[in-house]
């Protein structure tokens, strides 16, 4: 089956010819063949699709290679979690779960709607398995859980690491998911599939850092029922390539979700928040705040999409926000807001700004004595805190002392 | 203490530079309140930027020395470090950063770049409480956002509260009195009074004589078309308030 991909994919770089022969090792599936063919479709993605214009992985990996280093130390360690550890590809679970949550470990590779519009969450769909272990991990839950669920993405000098997790919140219940995407790759694409069923609730915080010598993908295919809520919050401190994508899915009325970001990119740092979300039922919600500041030689792109159809999307309440500082000469930041709106009864707004710090409130703070350098970083920090602010309690404090730190290493 | 000599500066960049200060020299000597007045355009605002260090502002001659050690060669928070505080005309709002914690980082990396050790957290807390409540101001109010949303009064009360927090070596108020009613500009006035010593230097910028009445300085000094016209007594205000700037720059003339 290896072979027909072998052509379908124009010209395949090293990088691609490795990912087809790694498919080729996997056991037939129908399942993970259709994945494997939606990622065959356009390959690694790059610049000239148009969702992947600013993030090209083809571009940015040429070849699978392990990194120079293993991954960073994770920030959440302290954090009292029922943890689920990811090492190149391989997943070791709990002993024992929490209450409320009930694990599954499937064999086999499960189906993925929408791969064709997720190209890298189709490859983690395709190529998220292990000798003689589970491809993947599906989660129930079932009421709420006060434990929070802690994945962590830490390799140690792989090729790629490629991983799946699904999660279904049933009716009324509640989890709060945590993840640390820390590197230690050369290549690391994660899927999430992320269900919330009526009047259920989930909360997610991600933390995303890479080495300038790996790509990283996160793809999230959500879906939410009636007043389901999803609050996510995220840092990216980005990759040589990283992208954190997501699809929701509004599917009931009343849903809701917040998703709020914030970026920091150095020099050879590449940060991308990609999102679309569908108002596929009336009276959703949704609320998106993004910031970030970048450096010279740091590049950030922002993607955001509000899709509201004609009439399942009346009272549609959406609000996004991405608001960009360029903190050097050199820094690049991307932005493309869209909002698609076609019912009539709704409210929506969005704003997005890129600018620079303000001379004036510099030159304030350094009259009273704090140096430029430290100044910059306290302002950079203040602007991108709100977008943090929905971030677990036990992480909120852990987020913004991650973002001072870089500001203060780094302006 | 301060001693200015024939300073010289320009404002902008390149071909659009523009001489404000044109050999301007003064001397304030340390437990004296010196008051610079002038009319509009004379150089008051630029000559407070020059000597805290604003960019844009470009020293073209002469010297500025706070206790022996040159000013213009250091950076603005290097100037603060040495004990120069400017109270801004204009106070700048500070979106994400409380007051209290903008004070707190603000002295200690002043005292870092002194060599001293950090101020304490309850050290800190209890002066803070003691000069909010001479000031007026809430301890709600420090918790805010330093100045977004706060009225001309408390910005400017909340400068002279930062002043008496970090209690520098001299003091430049510039046209603190604007923008105050009478009860805050006696809070005010209260507070510079307050921090009058021997050790301390202070330079009061005004437009009007109203500030001198609750700040009595030792010295007047006309600052016009960039430079030191005439200096005075504490009458030198009065006679500017009674004949105008016209009146005694001509007599100067």
């Amino acid at each position: 089956m290896a072979l027909p991909f072998r052509d379908q994919i124009k010209d395949p770089t090293p990088a691609e010819l490795e990912l087809i022969a790694r498919y080729a090792m996997l056991p037939e599936d129908p399942r993970r063949e259709r994945a494997f063919a939606a990622f065959a479709e356009s390959g690694l993605p790059h610049r000239r699709m148009e969702a992947w214009r600013w993030t090209d992985f083809r571009a940015a990996l040429p070849d699978l290679k392990s990194p120079s280093q293993t991954a960073i130390t994770d920030p959440f360690e302290p954090v009292k979690a029922c943890r689920i550890l990811f090492e190149n590809g391989a997943m070791t679970l709990p002993k024992k779960w929490p209450k409320g949550v009930r694990g599954f470990e499937k064999m086999d590779a499960q189906a993925l709607g929408d791969a064709e519009r997720m190209p890298l969450g189709a490859l983690s769909a395709a190529l998220s398995a292990q000798k003689g272990g589970p491809s993947s991990i599906m989660l129930e839950i079932t009421e709420p859980v006060k434990t929070p669920l802690h994945f962590v993405f830490a390799s140690t000098q792989a090729e790629a690491s490629f991983s799946r997790v699904t999660i279904l919140v049933r009716p009324g219940a509640s989890v709060d998911i945590l993840e640390s995407h820390l590197g230690g790759a050369g290549f690391s694409s994660h899927l999430l599939d992320l269900a919330v069923q009526e009047g259920g609730e989930a909360s997610r915080t991600l933390f995303q850092s890479g080495r300038s010598d790996e790509a990283q993908a996160i793809t999230a295919d959500v879906h939410l029922g009636a007043g389901a809520a999803l609050t996510q919050t995220v840092l990216s401190l980005g990759a040589k390539v990283s992208r954190i994508e997501m699809r929701v899915a509004h599917e009931g009325q009343g849903a809701r979700a917040e998703m709020n970001g914030a970026y920091l990119a150095g020099d050879g740092y590449h940060v991308d928040l990609t999102s679309h979300v569908h108002h596929g039922a009336q009276a959703c919600i949704t609320q998106q705040t993004t910031k970030g500041a970048v450096l010279d030689g740091g590049r950030a792109i922002f993607q955001g999409k509000f899709h509201v159809p004609r009439t399942v999307g009346q009272r549609t309440e959406a609000e996004m926000g991405h608001h960009a500082l360029l903190l050097e000469d050199g820094a690049e930041v991307f932005a493309k807001p869209e909002l698609e709106i076609y019912a009539d009864d709704v409210e929506c707004a969005h704003g997005n700004t890129c600018g620079a710090l303000d001379a004036d409130q510099i030159f304030y703070m350094r009259q009273r004595g704090i140096p430029d350098a430290q100044a910059k970083a306290l302002l950079t920090e203040a602007f991108i805190a709100d977008a943090l602010e929905t971030a677990h309690e036990a992480t909120g404090d852990i987020l913004r002392t991650l973002a001072s730190d870089w500001l203060k290493a780094a302006v | 203490m301060l001693i200015l000599d024939n300073l010289a500066a320009t404002v902008g960049e390149g071909e659009d530079a523009k001489q404000i200060l044109k050999g301007l020299s003064l001397e304030v000597p340390a437990g004296e309140v010196h008051a610079i007045m002038g009319p509009n355009g004379a150089g008051k605002s630029t000559l407070s930027y020059v000597l805290t260090g604003r960019d844009g502002y470009e020293v073209t001659g002469g010297s500025a020395d706070l206790e022996g050690e040159d000013l213009l060669d250091m950076d603005p928070e290097e100037r603060a470090a040495k004990g120069l505080f400017l109270s801004f005309q204009y106070p700048v709002e500070i979106p994400g950063v409380p007051v209290m914690i903008f004070i707190r980082t603000a002295m200690n990396a002043q005292r870092k770049a002194r060599g001293e050790p950090e101020i304490s957290a309850p050290d800190f807390i209890k002066k803070c409480r003691k000069l909010g409540a001479a000031l007026n101001l809430s301890q709600e109010m420090l918790k805010r956002p330093l100045n977004v949303g706060f009225s001309g009064g408390e910005k400017k009360r909340l400068e002279i509260f930062q002043m008496m927090m970090m209690e520098p070596r001299f003091v430049i108020l510039d046209e603190t009195d604007s923008g105050l009613d009478i009860d805050a500009l006696k809070t005010v006035a209260d507070g510079v009074n307050a921090l009058r010593s021997p050790e301390r230097g202070m330079l009061v910028i005004t437009h009007y004589q109203r500030l001198l009445d609750h700040i009595k300085p030792d010295k007047v000094h006309v600052l016009a078309d960039g430079r030191i016209v005439t200096s005075g007594g504490p009458d030198l205000a009065l006679r500017l308030e009674k004949e105008g700037y016209d009146g005694v720059l001509s007599e100067a003339a």
